[in-house]
């Protein structure tokens, strides 16, 4: 199967920017934003990514650091996982 | 039942405190390496050897071709817009699952987003810690005797876990369960 050929149907899209905004609105809210702007440069872009996309594999690859180090410290910055 | 892990999920999972509900579910739940890799707390690694050790958990490791199936599935999340993109170790988990017929165990929203469009994937099981913590109340893993109970393990887990579950799917969950048990609470 080529590369591309799937396409997300709309009704699927809309439902996923639905679930996607009421997240942004929950990540943005839990979010310690003093903790956040206290990071080194490379950690808090990779938070403040999470908060606005909830990816957390790219968020992850800022940071760079392993995925459990990420997610601590994401919990450690008041916002919970599963969003 | 055979499930498969990856790290999203064990990382929360190993911080509850009934974390052997899964073991009551699952036979044996198998841990990639490349999920393992991604591991590095002192207590999520002393649960993982120690349930290791008591082989309710199984390292997995991969053969060439799986790997490669699991880069292609990464590469083709790349290429769909709009979903969250895979990274290896939950690819991974997809290919096992699909292949062995294994529950996927996963809080990865991306391998749920690509099961869900991609059709080759589409008899893929996925659960998250939700479906796990449902499905131990319907079997009577967990005692629970009412509304009152199912709300108080669920927020149970998210308290200890710091993981939160969608508002949505955690009523759907609730009104699931209450059809299992008795009611009270």
């Amino acid at each position: 199967m080529c590369p591309g050929e799937v396409e997300v149907p709309e009704e699927v899209r809309r439902r996923w920017e639905e679930y996607e905004k009421r997240a942004r609105e929950i990540r943005r809210r839990m979010a310690d934003w003093d903790f956040i702007r206290s990071q080194p440069p490379r950690i808090r872009a990779a938070l403040e990514l999470y908060v606005e996309t909830g990816d957390l594999r790219l968020a992850q690859r800022i940071s760079g650091l392993v995925l459990e180090e990420f997610v601590e410290l994401i919990k450690k910055a008041g916002i919970r996982t599963g969003l | 039942m055979f499930a498969v892990a990856d790290t999203c999920f064990l990382i929360d999972w190993a911080r509850f405190g009934l974390r052997d509900l899964l073991f009551g579910l699952f036979e044996v739940v198998m841990v990639p390496e490349q999920v393992l890799a991604e591991v590095r707390s002192e207590d999520t690694l002393r649960w993982l050897a120690r349930e290791m050790g008591r082989e309710k958990l199984q390292l997995f490791t991969p053969t060439p071709r799986q790997l490669e199936e699991a880069q292609a599935l990464v590469r083709r999340s790349y290429a769909i817009a709009n979903i969250r993109k895979l990274d290896i170790p939950e690819a991974l988990c997809l290919v096992i699952g699909r292949e062995f017929g294994y529950v996927v165990l996963t809080e990865n929203r991306g391998a749920l987003m690509i099961r869900e469009v991609v059709p080759e994937l589409s008899g893929v099981v996925i659960w998250r810690s939700l479906e796990v913590l449902k499905e131990s109340m319907k079997k009577g893993l967990v005692e629970v005797h009412g509304e009152g109970d199912v709300r108080a393990l669920l927020d149970r887990y998210q308290r200890e876990t710091l993981h939160i579950f969608p508002e949505e799917d955690l009523e759907n969950a609730i009104r699931e369960v209450l059809k299992y048990v008795p009611r009270g609470g």
